[in-house]
């Protein structure tokens, strides 16, 4: 070694560069057990349903069930996920979404009224004028939020409440039916087999899981969920970062909006009530840490489907649905206990670590 | 190494022989021993990570050793539980001192002495006679009425204190108890430590500062890796021995500092700076690669002056000018997009994300400057960054995706610094840059600024470690009750001086 030094240390540096990546891989690997876990849960919820009704469950219309009903809620989970990254809450998006829906299912309604073939053309206004209306709800959390400075709970609580009266009070507590023909075609499409709408889906999912992790502005939200007081300190405004993640959380809540009215021409104030706790649910299965810094969107994503399958695979073996809320209890609660288990396991370990750098030192 | 109860006639209340601790497969206590004595004060020294924790947990019954065994009073034990320990009389006081808040130093004193004797009912107008008796024995002033949580950092160690003698306490343990005292309140500490002696209680000391493991304690005990190195009556040691047996190399703490020329611009101007309440009248000037040291008491307003230039609690009057032009510092974006970058005193809470990796801590600063034309991550640039600090500050970690939370003290505080370097400030200032690092860490981390500061960057340092200050700095601002009382330059600064200026 000592006659060739600089062969020798370029292979020493090429050593612990494998070594470096390695280790990076596999800590990356530990870090989404999020994702890894949910695959499993997936696998499990599917096996477990096909052994006991087979020829319901493993149905094409069955298996296009699951993918035509996940994609409302699971774009409604991941702006939940996006809430709790920053260590706080979104309450308000199911009713944001069912805002969405019943203003483009009004809008349409009274332009067909003098003129049906003009409401068809309206279609891709509709679906923006959806979206528009989620901005403005998440501009409304996010000033609140962000600037007035109303713990994220208690304020989008509020808004909850604000926007699911405004949708009581415009249709008067009815269900409206309309929408556009075109719109309803969309839903029903599939690609392969698979629907539309589930494509949609994975594409947003995607789409915020490069926000989250590839941008300047996705790192900023882990780390202010992480801690916010270092966040300050490190430069980071938080008005900014909050402000955009309830933004972002309120347009994918009236994309969710325009993702109910293609599934299902119709439009209530009442429609999805109880996505509001199944999105929390999903987003801390998914591997969501709920204090803030920590989340997977495949985690998430895995997360909307195990809880579809583990739905219609009730419905195939003739569950109520109150069973199924019972199922979704223990779910969260068997992943949680299984999650302290090894949080605790990681703490304990993580000092022995810290004591092995000691002692090289 | 000698016997100690040759030394001294009595026999030891505690000791602790060959303790053996394992984690996993990391040894932190390798056959460990030391002795206790009534009316003595045990000076436990080494670096951090060297095993001083886990000794006191096994003494407290936190941990159970490997092998080993623990004599109180002649009687041997293989391990201690936390209540058999409290029983015994040890009190192990923590840094945290695990305090109530919201309760009042009254009942902080006896309350935990009431529930470790099952009482069921708790009495105020039993409880505070005795509360009260154990203070004025003590000789201390603490209003027994206030709620802890408004207490300073010295009351609610006394109150800590007082609480471990309701419990009868014969050994008192202190980890690290002078860490957030300011120089009049550890006189006051160390005035109680001789009281305390005086009652004949064996006390234990865990320090790494070298200045008060000599001034308050009869024998040294220090540890290394595990490994006892050396003890000894500390009259047989001074700085730089305990130095040296701590970190097993000679310490360097002469003056290093570089010779600014005369022309050497002024880059932060400070002119009549106030804040209500905080500090008053201000004014100083910073030049190119300078390195100043701003020190004060706790309190005096250091922390508050540094706040305020990053503009994370404006200051009310008074103009800042970097590189002549004035600056309106009302927001720390202000303050980062004129230059300026700050170090926190508090690296836990302010500093660090300690769930989140190594990597992106020390790129959480400069993720602006990390972008791509389409507003992406640049990860190229961005490991690029990270690879070249890690190397430079020789942080020790197996790799940079390793969390915060696995470093130890110094490599957390590298971490922290190397997210002010990747920002690269014209002006960077760090509050308490040393605290909670051990001695050679110390060292390293000032070389960085002397590095740092040769290459063009000018640094404040804001800190009461005199030798530090000593160390490193080419003029030292003396604060007092908000005012700049002192501009120490040159052969001024001595550490005799600064602390002599600092408690005037």
């Amino acid at each position: 070694m000592n006659s060739k030094p600089t062969s020798g240390s370029t292979l020493t540096r090429f050593n612990d560069q494998v070594q470096d990546r390695t280790s990076a891989v596999i800590s990356r690997i530990h870090v989404s057990h999020g994702a890894g876990r949910m695959v499993l849960l997936v696998l499990i919820a599917f096996t477990f349903f096909t052994a006991l009704n087979p020829s319901v469950f493993l149905s094409l219309l069955n298996l296009q069930n699951i993918a035509l009903a996940s994609p409302e809620i699971g774009i409604i989970a991941l702006a939940m996920m996006l809430a709790m990254l920053t260590g706080g809450i979104d309450l308000s998006l199911v009713s944001i979404a069912n805002l969405s829906a019943i203003a483009m299912s009004t809008l349409y309604a009274t332009v067909a009224a003098d003129n049906p073939a003009m409401a068809e053309e309206l279609m891709p206004v509709l679906i923006l004028v959806g979206i528009a209306v989620g901005l403005v709800g998440g501009l409304i959390n996010g000033f609140l939020i962000s600037y007035v400075g109303i713990t994220p709970i208690l304020a989008t609580l509020g808004t909850m409440q604000i926007y699911n009266g405004i949708a009581i009070a415009w249709t008067g507590g009815r269900t409206l039916y309309g929408s556009p023909e075109s719109l309803t075609v969309i839903g029903q499409a599939t690609v392969a087999g698979i629907p539309v709408l589930f494509v949609m889906f994975v594409l947003v999912a995607i789409a915020i899981g490069v926000v989250i992790n590839k941008t300047p502005v996705g790192l900023k939200i882990q780390l202010q969920g992480a801690n916010p007081i270092a966040a300050r300190y490190s430069g980071i405004n938080s008005h900014v970062v909050l402000m955009s993640t309830y933004v972002v959380a309120g347009l994918l809540g009236g994309l969710g909006g325009v993702f109910f009215l293609a599934r299902n021409p119709t439009a209530s104030a009442d429609y999805g009530a109880s996505y509001v706790l199944l999105v929390i649910v999903i987003a801390v299965l998914g591997g969501t840490n709920p204090n803030g810094g920590f989340a997977t969107v495949s985690g998430v994503v895995l997360a909307t489907l195990t809880l579809q399958i583990v739905s219609s695979g009730f419905t195939a073996i003739r569950l109520s649905s109150s069973e199924y809320a019972i199922a979704q209890g223990v779910i969260l609660i068997v992943v949680m206990v299984a999650d302290q288990v090894t949080w605790r396991r990681r703490r304990r370990r993580a000092p022995t670590r810290a004591r092995v750098l000691a002692s090289r030192t | 190494m000698t016997s100690p109860t040759s030394t001294y006639a009595q026999a030891p209340v505690l000791q602790v022989r060959d303790i053996v601790k394992t984690y996993g497969g990391v040894t932190a206590l390798s056959g460990v021993s030391l002795d206790l004595v009534a009316g003595e004060v045990h000076c436990l020294a080494g670096e951090n990570g060297c095993g001083k924790s886990t000794l006191i947990k096994i003494i407290s019954g936190a941990e159970k050793p490997d092998s080993g065994e623990i004599i109180i009073d002649g009687i041997a034990h293989t391990a201690m539980n936390p209540s058999a320990a409290i029983k015994s009389g040890i009190q192990v006081i923590y840094q945290d001192f695990s305090l109530f808040p919201n309760l009042s130093v009254a009942e902080n004193i006896v309350l935990t002495a009431a529930v470790a004797e099952r009482k069921r009912i708790y009495s105020r107008r039993v409880s505070r006679p005795s509360a009260k008796a154990i203070v004025d024995e003590l000789g201390l002033t603490l209003d027994l009425d206030a709620d802890v949580v408004n207490l300073s950092v010295a009351d609610k160690q006394l109150t800590a204190i007082c609480r471990a003698l309701v419990h009868d306490a014969r050994i008192i343990v202190m980890d690290e108890p002078t860490t957030a005292l300011t120089h009049t309140e550890v006189e006051r500490l160390f005035a109680l430590v001789e009281t305390l002696r005086g009652r004949g209680v064996a006390l234990m000391f865990v320090s790494h500062k070298l200045d008060e493991v000599l001034a308050v304690s009869q024998r040294v005990t220090i540890l290394r890796s595990g490994k006892h190195v050396i003890t000894s009556p500390s009259s047989e040691f001074d700085r730089r021995s305990i130095a040296k047996h701590m970190t097993g190399r000679d310490i360097n703490d002469a003056r290093v500092v570089s010779t600014l020329a005369a022309d050497t611009p002024i880059v932060l101007d400070v002119e009549a700076l106030g804040l209500r309440g905080a500090y008053t009248d201000i004014s100083f000037a910073l030049r190119r690669g300078e390195i100043l040291g701003l020190t004060g008491l706790l309190g005096s307003g250091r922390t508050e002056i540094a706040e305020s230039l990053f503009g994370a609690s404006p200051a009310e009057q008074g103009t800042v000018r970097v590189d002549g032009e004035v600056v309106s510092l009302r927001s720390i974006d202000n303050a980062i997009a004129a230059g300026i970058g700050y170090v926190p005193e508090d690296r836990l809470s302010q500093g660090l994300f300690m769930e989140k990796s190594i990597a992106d801590n020390m790129i959480a600063g400069s993720l602006d400057s990390h972008r791509t034309r389409w507003g992406g991550l640049d990860t190229g640039k961005v490991r690029a960054t990270i690879q070249r600090l890690f190397d430079r500050l020789h942080i020790k970690a197996p790799n940079v995706s390793a969390p915060v939370r696995s470093l130890s003290g110094g490599n957390a505080q590298r971490v922290v610094l190397a997210k002010w370097l990747a920002n690269k400030p014209k002006i960077l200032m760090l509050n308490g840059p040393t605290v909670g690092v051990d001695v050679g860490s110390k060292e390293e981390i000032l070389d960085i600024l002397r590095g740092e500061a040769a290459g063009g960057m000018s640094i404040i340092v804001i800190s009461d470690d005199a030798p530090e200050l000593v160390a490193s700095c080419h003029r030292v601002l003396v604060i007092r009750q908000g005012h700049l009382v002192h501009t120490l330059e040159a052969e001024d600064i001595t550490v005799n001086t600064i602390l002599e200026r600092m408690a005037e």
